[in-house]
């Protein structure tokens, strides 16, 4: 069996390392994603699960235990290289889209490339290719308070997917959304899982919309309770 | 990767127009005083150069000087010593200097009075003409920039031979002869101490009065001196003096001649001559190098103030670096975000800094460009000033007004070194944030 796109062995997140408040937020979680998997993190607020999602996304370093990010030692990775790994193996959907207000649709999705070591010449039209995938080509001058809350959302997928990262992380892609334009951006991701084979995780509290994703894995308290496939 | 930052930067920029406006104030009051300033200083140098150097810039000075005792006790004992007739510089000195340096003196140019008269028509007793009557050498015209407008000029030979003849000013000789032609005649000056002293007018010159001082505007015009010029050894002649010789007279240099070099070379000369003569010698100076002093002094004040303006540039840098910060704390988010999507730190450091660059070299632009404009502005006050005021000098003040190209690049500089220094605090803040801290920021 190949190497699986994401190992984690006993991850451990304290906080307040050695504090009188110290708080141990995570006990030793052990997850393998393998490569093309679409999986769901469903936990209460307060599970940890937003903790988790940013040790995956090395948005956040773990106390203990090691994560292997295609098979590579996460925690021995120097600044610059997270960077770098951020940047290009991982596309992040945020709940609250995180897009740069002065700039337009096509500068946000063109913002990792500007940040790529690896330069290339077509980014414009790399860019637009994105824009196109998630239906937005016609916005592209289009700031991010000229859109709606779906449009945004397809915006920063595809800035994600600029990169062709290895995982896309999503942290509740669809909860500044109502139901319609949430369908449609779950149907993205299907879409993207399905016919380019990308592997997804997908941070959320929803039972409902965990349960559209082929594995899911549940989080209370900090430790893993379930781990079992979808209804897909 | 600079472009986008650059480009990033202006965006910033723009999209906060009166805020980054008011914290490019400093920067631009900063620069522009100093362009201002450093405006002034070297016009009011450059204006005085070439006004002087029109004016005689190509001229030596020089006077019969008495020795000054060096001790107090004689001192005590001093008096002035009396001028004998070989302490005066001959013409034979002239010839001789030269003779020897040919290629830097041209000629003498020096001046002698004989007295204030009139000359009167003696048909008609109410056509009368005031005139002043002085001695000068063959290039004393040349020496004043005046131009012959009719006949000819005073020569060696009228001065050798002592001719009675003489020049005399073009305005005169229009209201005295009204009209008619006044080569050739013969006129009579009754002095105010009672001589008569008679001429043949053998040229007209043009008169200038910016020349020959301010006038007494009481006094009619028909009533004011005009300068009638004879020869200097005619006028030392009939004043009785029978000195012959200068004790004050300008060297002509060659059009070519290096001033500094020239004014050595008469120095030695002279010096050499009376170096036995235990009263006086002869002292040399040019215009240059008074000129030199006046720059000195002009360049330390310039100087001086521009760096009392420049300390406006620091305040303006201390606005910068608070609005950096400012804009740092609200743009956290911002900051979170790139990081997430990969932006390394430096290049978060670079992208604030090159931000407070662009701030800052905006501020110097927009500075650099008021002071130029107030610097043109005040250049053409002073030129109507001198049209108007002083009219009857504006024919030989070259007002020269420029700004200081030095100035303009060095503020350039100092505008980006302000951004660099003030805003590497705010951008080294920036990017010594932790991702996930930014990211949360709210």
């Amino acid at each position: 069996m190949s190497e699986p796109v994401i190992r984690m062995e006993n991850i451990v997140k304290t906080y307040y390392e050695g504090k009188p408040n110290e708080l141990e937020i995570l006990h030793g979680i052990s997850l393998a994603v393998n490569e093309g998997e679409f999986i769901s993190i469903v936990g209460e607020s307060g599970s940890g699960k937003s903790t988790l999602m940013n040790i995956i996304g090395v948005l956040d370093r773990q106390t203990a235990g090691t994560y292997y990010l295609e098979g590579y030692d996460v925690n021995r990775m120097t600044d610059e290289v997270r960077s770098a790994v951020r940047n290009e193996r991982i596309g992040f959907v945020f709940q609250n889209f995180n897009l740069l207000p002065r700039a337009n649709a096509l500068k946000n999705v063109m913002i990792p490339l500007m940040y790529s070591e690896h330069k290339r010449k077509d980014q414009k039209e790399r860019a637009m290719e994105m824009l196109a995938m998630v239906g937005m080509e016609e916005r592209a001058d289009h700031r991010p308070n000229e859109l709606s809350g779906g449009q945004k959302q397809r915006v920063a997928i595809a800035r994600a997917m600029i990169n062709n990262p290895a995982i896309i992380l999503a942290d509740e892609p669809t909860g500044a959304l109502d139901s319609k334009t949430g369908h449609m951006v779950m149907d993205l991701f299907h879409k993207l899982h399905e016919e380019q084979g990308k592997t997804i995780v997908l941070i959320t509290h929803s039972q409902e919309l965990a349960s559209e994703t082929q594995r899911i894995v549940t989080l209370l308290d900090g430790e893993i309770v379930s781990d079992k496939g979808g209804e897909r | 990767m600079l472009w986008e930052n650059i480009k990033e930067a202006v965006t910033s920029i723009k999209s906060n127009k009166m805020r980054s406006l008011l914290t490019m104030l400093g920067i631009i009051i900063g620069i522009s005083s100093v362009i201002i300033i450093t405006t002034i200083g070297g016009s009011i140098q450059s204006t005085l150069t070439a006004t002087l150097n029109s004016l005689g810039g190509n001229t030596v000075s020089a006077y019969v000087q008495a020795r000054y005792p060096e001790t107090d006790e004689e001192w005590a004992t001093w008096v002035y010593p009396d001028m004998k007739d070989s302490d005066y510089v001959s013409q034979e000195m002239i010839d001789g200097l030269i003779a020897a340096y040919p290629d830097e003196v041209a000629g003498v140019a020096a001046q002698n009075s004989l007295c204030y008269g009139t000359i009167t028509d003696e048909k008609n007793a109410d056509n009368y003409a005031n005139v002043n009557v002085g001695g000068i050498t063959p290039e004393y015209l040349n020496y004043m920039k005046l131009e012959m407008h009719a006949g000819r000029s005073l020569t060696s030979e009228d001065n050798q031979t002592q001719k009675r003849v003489c020049v005399v000013a073009d305005t005169m000789a229009a209201r005295y002869f009204d009209g008619k032609d006044p080569i050739g005649e013969q006129i009579s000056v009754v002095a105010t101490d009672g001589g008569i002293y008679d001429f043949v007018i053998v040229g007209v010159y043009e008169y200038n009065q910016a020349l020959f001082g301010r006038v007494d505007p009481t006094v009619p015009e028909k009533d004011r001196s005009t300068q009638m010029m004879i020869p200097y050894q005619t006028c030392a002649k009939l004043s009785g003096s029978d000195q012959t010789g200068y004790d004050y007279f300008n060297l002509l240099l060659t059009p070519l001649a290096d001033v500094e070099q020239a004014t050595l070379h008469i120095q030695e000369y002279f010096d050499e001559i009376y170096a036995n003569n235990e009263n006086f010698y002869i002292y040399s100076y040019n215009m240059q190098s008074d000129m030199g002093m006046i720059n000195t002094v002009l360049n330390v004040i310039t100087v001086a103030v521009s760096g009392i303006a420049a300390i406006s540039l620091i305040v303006g840098g201390v606005g910068v670096m608070n609005i950096m910060l400012v804009s740092i704390t609200e743009r956290t988010r911002e900051i979170g975000v790139r990081m997430a999507l990969g932006a390394k730190r430096k290049i978060i450091k670079l992208q604030f800094v090159i931000e407070a660059i662009v701030l800052c070299l905006i501020g110097g632009i927009i500075g650099i460009l008021i002071g130029v404009g107030v610097g043109a502005l005040l250049g053409a006050v002073a030129g109507f000033i001198i049209q108007n005021v002083y009219a009857e000098y504006s024919s030989y003040i070259i007002l020269s007004v420029h700004p200081s190209a030095q100035a303009i690049m060095l503020s350039l500089f100092f505008s980006m070194l302000t951004g660099v220094f003030f805003g590497y605090y705010p951008a080294n803040k920036a990017s010594k944030l932790e991702v996930i801290d930014a990211l949360r920021y709210e």
